[in-house]
């Protein structure tokens, strides 16, 4: 079958909720939308490309106010959440954990998919622990790649404050620090591993799609502001509905998807934006438990010093399962 | 090619059911499937000219999809899923299990093209109807089940896979994405039903 006769949408599918209404033991789906508006966080970051094609899916849904909100990474984006500047993202879990630990108004409802980060490394360093006394580039202080990195380096033994030296850079990207052989290190997140390894820079020392415990959990995660899944529990379903369904399009059919994000101006180059859908897990999202990894990583955030909540008020006070839950049940496939 | 793609597919869901082959002896430990919501009802055409309504189906499990026949992707790999399990489904086929497939192309799928296509996929008629309406009504029936159907700028159909089972009181009760699902979980999920 030549993949030019079918377009973007084959595969686009949605439970017709908005057309379903009444007669149903699920509790988000008893009654009307509350709201058709829904507003969705864009960042440099691809690997949360489902929510990037997950438009039509929303309007299938009954959203007719769709609007894309552009964003840092990492916990800015969790602040705009918790600031109502977007209603729902994913984002990295410590990411989300940290500003929820802080009182922020955010709730977790769902994971997305598995590991998308990986760690480029000059010859000599092997693993986490070869990082003592090198230096790392990371986005800034705060970022995902930060937070991720000072957990698995308090994981392996090290202080992430003492024993690391962090670099930060916003012209040279840090990337480009580690392609001129300034940096000793760099995890990177989509689109940035596969250009390196594209263009044959440093060698991968972790990768958090198949290195364990890491790969066991969820990287990103679906979170919306408290308030908007508070009030609109027919939306929020909706819109977990919709964007798991473009995650299983991400995973089903890359090319389609790939083209889209680079047609909507999510990223620049096709073929990164292909390798990565073909490399993350998208459709997996069944097989991995969202309480899990928030337990996970408030323990690693603890051991790190970066929270002070134990994972058990986390889970209590800033997240709800019930959405994800009720659509494991009713979509399969 | 045709005949290739669908022993293709005949050949997956025998290894597939031939896996779990006992599952079909635990049906009654799966938690019962949800109530999503009423199933959108319709009133089309069948491949004889007949009128078929959903609600002609109360007091049967109705399992629902969307094809078109001249699709040359997924199609032909759902349909001959269906026929593989309409063929275990035994005596329960046909008095307490239908199949209702729908064309997503209906000016092209009249009655007697769908017909041909039954008989193409060795879809018994006696319990699985092949409809075909006015575009509006069809146009309006997918988007009230949630599948994407376009026509394309060459006259072709862009359209999604989304199974649907109803139940015997005409409740939606689960939905399959995509074509490769489970024949036996499938299955399993039809007899469920029948038993409630």
């Amino acid at each position: 079958m030549a993949q030019n006769r079918r377009r973007f949408l084959v595969g686009l599918s949605s439970a017709g909720a908005s057309s379903l209404i009444g007669g149903s033991n699920s509790s988000a789906q008893e009654g009307r939308l509350e709201t058709t508006t829904v507003r969705i966080a864009k960042v440099a970051g691809i690997c949360i490309a489902p929510q990037y094609v997950a438009d039509e899916l929303l309007r299938a849904e009954g959203f007719t106010d769709i609007r894309y909100v552009a964003t840092d990474t990492g916990v800015p984006l969790a602040l705009s959440l918790a600031r109502g500047e977007v209603d729902f993202t994913a984002n990295y879990a410590p990411a989300l954990i940290i500003p929820i630990d802080a009182g922020e108004p955010i709730t977790i409802v769902g994971g997305e998919h598995i590991g998308c980060f990986e760690l480029f490394a000059r010859e000599g360093i092997r693993s986490i622990s070869d990082l003592r006394g090198k230096t790392v580039g990371v986005q800034a202080l705060g970022s995902s790649q930060y937070m991720f990195l000072s957990v698995m380096a308090s994981y392996v033994g090290l202080d992430p404050e003492k024993d690391i030296r962090w670099v930060t850079s916003s012209s040279p990207k840090p990337m480009e620090l580690f392609a001129e052989r300034k940096i000793d290190a760099f995890l990177g997140f989509p689109p940035e591993p596969q250009e390196l390894r594209a263009r044959n820079i440093g060698r991968v020392i972790f990768n958090s799609a198949t290195d364990r415990p890491w790969s066991q959990y969820f990287c990103c995660m679906l979170a919306g502001h408290r308030d908007y899944v508070r009030k609109n529990p027919v939306a929020t379903k909706r819109f977990l509905r919709a964007v798991i369904k473009a995650a299983d399009l991400c995973g089903t059919q890359p090319e389609r998807v790939a083209q889209r994000i680079v047609d909507g101006g999510f990223t620049a180059r096709y073929d990164y934006a292909l390798q990565t859908l073909k490399e993350i897990p998208y459709t997996r999202w069944r097989d991995y438990d969202p309480e899990d990894t928030i337990r996970f990583y408030s323990l690693r955030l603890r051991e790190a010093r970066m929270i002070k909540s134990n994972p058990n008020k986390i889970i209590a006070e800033a997240t709800d399962w019930r959405f994800v839950n009720e659509l494991k049940r009713e979509l399969k496939g | 090619m045709r005949a290739v793609v669908i022993l293709m597919a005949l050949m997956l869901a025998s290894l597939m059911l031939a896996q779990s082959r006992d599952a079909a002896d635990h049906i009654s430990e799966d938690p019962p499937l949800p109530k999503i919501a009423p199933a959108p009802e319709f009133t089309l055409t069948s491949q004889d000219g007949a009128p078929v309504s959903l609600a002609d189906f109360r007091g049967k499990v109705v399992a629902t999809t969307f094809i078109y026949t001249l699709c040359t992707d997924t199609c032909p790999v759902l349909t001959p899923m269906m026929s593989f399990v309409q063929d275990r489904l035994g005596r329960d086929f046909g008095t307490k299990i239908a199949f209702v497939s729908i064309t997503v192309d209906p000016e092209r799928d009249t009655p007697q093209v769908l017909k041909e296509y039954a008989r193409a996929f060795g879809a018994d008629l006696g319990g699985w109807a092949f409809l075909t309406g006015a575009p509006q009504a069809i146009r309006e029936l997918t988007r009230r089940y949630g599948v994407f159907a376009a026509k394309t700028a060459d006259g072709d159909i862009d359209h999604s896979f989304l199974t649907s089972i109803v139940d015997r009181r005409g409740i939606l009760r689960v939905q399959y994405l995509g074509a490769r699902f489970d024949p036996e979980e499938f299955r399993r999920d039809l007899l469920s039903l029948v038993k409630e």
